[in-house]
């Protein structure tokens, strides 16, 4: 009797939060997912039926959105992949045992704690593309380093602007991915760096064969945070530069299209898109890792 | 294992809940969800009931995204104003700052989809209030109210079409901007020996000499400003009449002279400074006083900018020494014009005191006092030119004299979704420079969302 | 195969010594137990030998190279650690080879080297498995395999056995001692348990706060220990120590603990000349203090009688806690001598595997 009414006591307890998440989070997203399926257009809710129209034009007869899936893919690439190698980099350096480290690791951390729109304001200088008389920022720097075969229009440049992007995101998210790996690798016990030395190992092969290998866990976690964030990017790239095709992107022109342009059957098509990628992303790494604490 | 099946079984069980309350709540209590909301608008109740109140407590509650600069000021002479004539109806100022307009605009929707409106709110005159408001059974004709104070005989007669729907008149414009003007500077324009462009192919030859100079030729900035500059390039290069048939599905977006009018637009973009995407209009504006760059295509905001003092964000320069302006190139003599105006809910809360709003908003003591303030023209013609700059005086003379035409970016001419359509197109076409595709997305825009239905 | 010289070597952390002057030669083939409480700087030694820290000062050799800058993996040595080191994402198989696919082998000739070594050891089946999937002595030998297929000059050992339940550590230690056999290497062993280097050594070093207090075979060190802590180290239960004074004559010379006195047998007598009248530290192991009754043939005792504070049955033994007089000792007795915690027993000191040590040097004092 005392256990079942402890129980029934710890459910009420959580029994709000289960609400306000099943209404605020399951309710909303079902909600988006039936607007999903409508013709609203136009300030009021117009509930007519749609199909899966909304969903078919945007994959085949929508050449933005097909610009959009290409910006989100090449951002995604260089900014997961500058993420882990600058992290992993800074990781490896730190544990080295470096004096100051802990300095170091604040330091590296700190542009997390900034927003995206902050870090997008600060770079949105420093990339200025301008050039000749009007030169600043990173390319000024340039010019007076002698580097000028380094300037360049940055987000400006004709398809690939979405990658300068990512310079910013990588600046701001490597701290993150650094401490990901610098927890991972303070969980390698010594001893095996240590066998491995004794079995022959140079350190580059400690790092391919021994280390690398056991930060793998640590490398999917982040490959999962930051391509969720990756996919949802949106205020870095309007802080950035502002709003423009050519760095086009879905969560840009999902808000646009809803709250500019009155398509809200269509918002909330690319809204569903948005969560299905992102699900598809996530869902597999929370089975896994719930699969692997229930092994523990 | 078994307990995720028992948390996962739990949250389906609260969304069904919470699903099935959802629904209940909507036709049993105010709460004010989505699904009520066509309710509101449908019935007259509410109306009425909130009436009633408006009487006895007289208030008003103006909603806006003047919230900085001129026109905060101009906004608050205007309510200086309103207390003296009306000193029993408190104002309430409801101003939303940011993203000039967006963010008051998304707040805006918001209130009207929860049914709670404000007593009037400011939107851009033209479609984009029209296809907006008047689509959705928000606000009222007010026909009435411009005989009752004799505004048809004060407003240039071509403006009036441009804010009607069927003939019905559904707000009140207090200030007019001006979108098709060329600034340039004096200087540069000297240099390269020069004269202002009157048509495309003088600024094409202009631009040569500038370019020679090493300098831009027209300065622009982010994308809603190459949408700016194709308006203009559409109404110089199409005229007038073909213009305006744009928008009312007269004129055949597929035709050859909108082709020929998208190629000039084609080639204008090739004498326009490589960093465009990352200026801001006012970045833009500034190079051209700089010195850097000799033309730049904005609406006469940019007169505000120019000529108004550091303190106040300016740059505190003096007009036509160290800046001139000039109709953009092909469009002397017509008034490419937008807007702020003020609208009369449906359902206002406080529908005596709204009304009493509008009547401020469209006196010629409220336009006098908002405007020379704003950095704008009365949208009445009968104005004191005394009280206003040397830009703004030439502006009058054209608002009264020249043919009026609505802008697209500023909202006149198109309503909300068949602009963004245009837009999406436009940031295609700045990316891939194909004339062809971009003219059949124009064409498909306003055969899908626009007059051509 | 390979000799080991440590050489005057130093190990200091900082201002902290941790080895000094270690002087030491291990020889080809030998199975040398390195010994001591932990601090005794056992590890470390045997960590320097590894090249997994650097030497302070002094020179170590292994054979005749002086190997002070060279890397582990150039030392030809393999190492079994504590706690495995197991790498947790490789196959018992991969962790196996991994130290000869570094050296680029090639796989035909890694597989026979592999399948060879879990032959000796049992762990044919297991070959696919990873790590996670062992117990602690599958891990153990797996971790053992791994250092023999690389059939290594020097074979270091840290702790290996130390976590292993009881019975599990006393198999493997003839299964190592076995291994030693037939690997024919040097074998280095660290540990800190007395038994195990007792049972596996040719020779043991004892080191205590990171000094060398003695290096010799297990019966030499059980029988002639060079000072109090080697003698008080080695065997188990620990040797009996008494602050006594040598009293009498030459002709009849007696130790007095206070407690009780016992009569020195003449074979020490001129040994403690010198020290008539002075204090020494009078030490009896429990195994030469035997039941009065019990007493083995050939040994003639000094008897002592003492009441008996606490028993431990052994069956083939009884460990008696026993006091005379204020003076506490431990005897390792007859089964047959049935005590009761309370009783008065009469013991017997065989006074001719006695030691006495200098009170000041701690040193022994040997006839």
């Amino acid at each position: 009797m005392r256990i079942k009414r402890d129980a029934l006591l710890g459910f009420l307890m959580v029994l709000p939060s289960i609400i306000a998440i099943g209404i605020f989070v399951y309710g909303f997203i079902g909600w988006t997912g039936r607007v999903s399926l409508s013709n609203w257009v136009g300030l009021l809710p117009n509930y007519e039926w749609a199909g899966l129209k909304n969903y078919t034009n945007l994959l085949f007869n929508d050449p933005r959105f097909m610009v959009d899936i290409r910006n989100t893919v090449i951002f995604t690439v260089l900014f997961v992949l500058g993420c882990l190698i600058l992290g992993l980099f800074l990781a490896v350096l730190l544990d080295q045992g470096l004096r100051g480290e802990a300095f170091f690791r604040s330091l590296f951390l700190f542009p997390m704690a900034i927003s995206f729109i902050v870090t997008g304001v600060v770079w949105r200088w420093l990339m200025n593309p301008a050039q000749g008389s009007r030169i600043s920022g990173l390319n000024l720097l340039f010019d007076r380093i002698g580097l000028d075969s380094l300037i360049n229009s940055w987000h400006a440049t004709p398809t690939w602007g979405i990658a300068a992007i990512a310079i910013p995101a990588i600046w701001q998210m490597s701290g993150y991915t650094m401490a990901l790996y610098l927890g991972g690798l303070r969980a390698i016990p010594d001893d095996l760096r240590e066998a491995a030395r004794v079995d022959g190992a140079s350190e580059v092969e400690i790092y391919r064969h021994v280390i690398l290998p056991l930060l793998r866990p640590v490398t999917l976690s982040a490959m999962i945070i930051l391509g969720h964030i990756s996919l949802k990017v949106f205020d870095l790239i309007i802080a950035v530069a502002g709003k423009q095709l050519a760095l086009d992107v879905p969560a840009i022109y999902m808000w646009t299209t809803t709250f500019d342009g009155q398509f809200y059957g269509r918002g909330a098509a690319i809204a569903m898109l948005l969560l299905l990628s992102v699900a598809i992303l996530v869902i597999p790494y929370l089975y896994y890792t719930i699969r692997t604490e229930a092994e523990l | 294992m078994k307990r995720y099946g028992l948390m996962v079984l739990l949250l389906l069980v609260v969304l069904t809940v919470a699903s099935c309350g959802n629904r209940t709540a909507t036709t049993e209590t105010d709460s004010g969800s989505a699904g009520e909301m066509s309710e509101t608008t449908d019935s007259e109740g509410t109306t009425e009931e909130s009436g009633d109140t408006s009487a006895e407590t007289g208030e008003v509650e103006v909603f806006s995204w003047w919230t900085g600069g001129g026109e905060a000021a101009g906004l608050e002479a205007m309510i200086e104003l309103f207390a003296e004539e009306y000193p029993d109806i408190t104002f309430n100022n409801a101003a939303v700052a940011g993203g000039a307009g967006t963010n008051a605009r998304a707040v805006l929707a918001t209130r009207l989809q929860a049914g709670d409106p404000p007593d009037s709110w400011q939107g851009h005159a033209g479609q984009e209030l029209i296809g907006t408001y008047v689509a959705a059974n928000q606000i009222q004709p007010l026909n009435d109210m411009y005989e009752a104070n004799g505004w048809m005989e004060v407003m240039p007669e071509t403006l009036i079409p441009l804010i009607s729907q069927d003939g019905n008149i559904y707000s009140v414009p207090v200030n007019i901007h001006r979108a098709n003007v060329m600034w340039t500077n004096p200087t540069l324009l000297a240099e390269a020996n020069v004269d202002v462009p009157t048509s495309w192919d003088e600024f094409f030859t202009a631009c040569e000499a500038i370019e020679a100079m090493d300098k831009v030729c027209l300065a622009m900035g982010e994308q809603w400003t190459a949408m700016h500059l194709l308006e203009t390039v559409l109404l110089g290069s199409l005229g007038v009449e073909r213009y305006n048939g744009l928008w009312t599905g007269e004129t055949d977006w597929a035709s050859a002279e909108v082709t020929t009018a998208l190629e000039s637009f084609a080639q204008v973009l090739d004498h326009v400074n490589s960093d465009a995407s990352a200026l801001s209009w006012q970045d833009a504006a500034q190079l051209v006083v700089n010195g850097d760059a000799a033309f730049n295509i904005m609406g006469d905001w940019v007169n505000g900018y120019f000529a108004s003092s550091p303190d106040s964000g300016g740059l505190g320069l003096t007009p036509n020494d160290a800046y001139g302006w000039a109709a953009s190139p092909g469009t002397a003599g017509t008034f490419q014009f937008l807007s702020d105006s003020f609208v009369l809910p449906v359902d206002a809360p406080h529908p005596d005191g709204a009304t009493a709003w509008l009547n401020v908003a469209g006196s010629k003591a409220g336009q006098e006092a908002f405007n020379p303030v704003k950095g704008s023209i009365c949208a009445r013609t009968d104005c004191d030119a005394a009280l206003f700059d040397a830009y703004l005086q030439s502006a009058m003379d054209d608002w009264s004299s020249n043919e009026v035409v609505g802008s697209l970016t500023h909202g006149v001419v198109a309503n909300d979704s068949w602009k963004s359509e245009i837009d999406t197109a436009l940031g295609l076409f700045l990316t891939d420079r194909n004339v062809e595709s971009f003219q059949s997305a124009l064409a498909a825009a306003c055969a899908s969302i626009g007059a051509c239905q | 195969m390979a000799s080991v010289t440590y050489n005057n070597i130093y190990k200091s952390w900082g201002e902290v010594k941790v080895i000094k002057d270690l002087n030491l030669e291990i020889r080809d083939k030998e199975f040398l137990v390195l010994v001591g409480p932990s601090g005794s700087g056992k590890s470390t030694a045997l960590r320097l030998l590894a090249g997994l820290e650097e030497i302070t000062s002094g020179e170590l050799y292994i054979g005749d190279r002086l190997v002070n800058d060279v890397p582990p993996k150039d030392r030809d040595i393999a190492m079994v650690f504590q706690s495995y080191a197991l790498y947790p994402h490789m196959s018992v198989y991969d962790n196996m080879a991994f130290g000869l696919k570094l050296r680029k082998m090639p796989a035909a000739e890694i597989e026979e080297k592999v399948k060879e070594a879990a032959g000796m050891l049992g762990l044919e089946t297991l070959l696919d498995r990873k790590p996670k999937a062992l117990s602690g002595g599958q891990r153990q030998r797996v971790a053992l395999g791994r250092a023999i297929v690389r059939h290594p000059a020097v074979f270091l050992m840290d702790e290996p056995l130390s976590n292993l339940d009881a019975k599990l550590r006393v198999e493997t230690r003839s299964q190592i001692s076995k291994l030693h056999k037939r690997l024919d290497t040097t074998f280095v062993y660290v540990t800190h348990d007395q038994t195990e280097a007792l049972t596996m050594a040719d020779r043991i070093a004892v080191l205590k706060d990171g000094m060398l207090q003695q290096v010799d075979s297990p019966q030499v060190l059980y029988d002639s220990p060079k000072n109090v802590f080697v003698a008080g180290f080695i065997g188990s239960p620990a040797m009996n120590f008494f602050d006594a004074t040598v009293t009498g004559s030459p002709e009849e010379m007696y130790i007095d603990t206070g407690g009780f006195r016992v009569r020195v047998p003449q074979s020490y007598v001129n040994a403690l000349r010198g020290y008539g009248g002075k204090k020494v530290v009078f030490g009896i192991r429990p195994e030469d203090i035997h039941s009065a009754r019990f007493t083995p043939g050939g040994v003639t005792g000094e008897t002592v009688r003492g009441k008996v504070d606490m028993q431990e049955i052994m069956g083939n033994e009884i460990i008696l806690y026993m006091d005379t007089s204020g003076s506490s000792y431990t005897a390792r007795v007859d089964p047959r001598e049935r005590a009761q915690i309370g009783d008065e027993v009469e013991v017997a000191f065989n006074m001719e595997n006695m030691h006495v040590f200098d009170p000041e040097t701690e040193e022994a004092i040997y006839a």
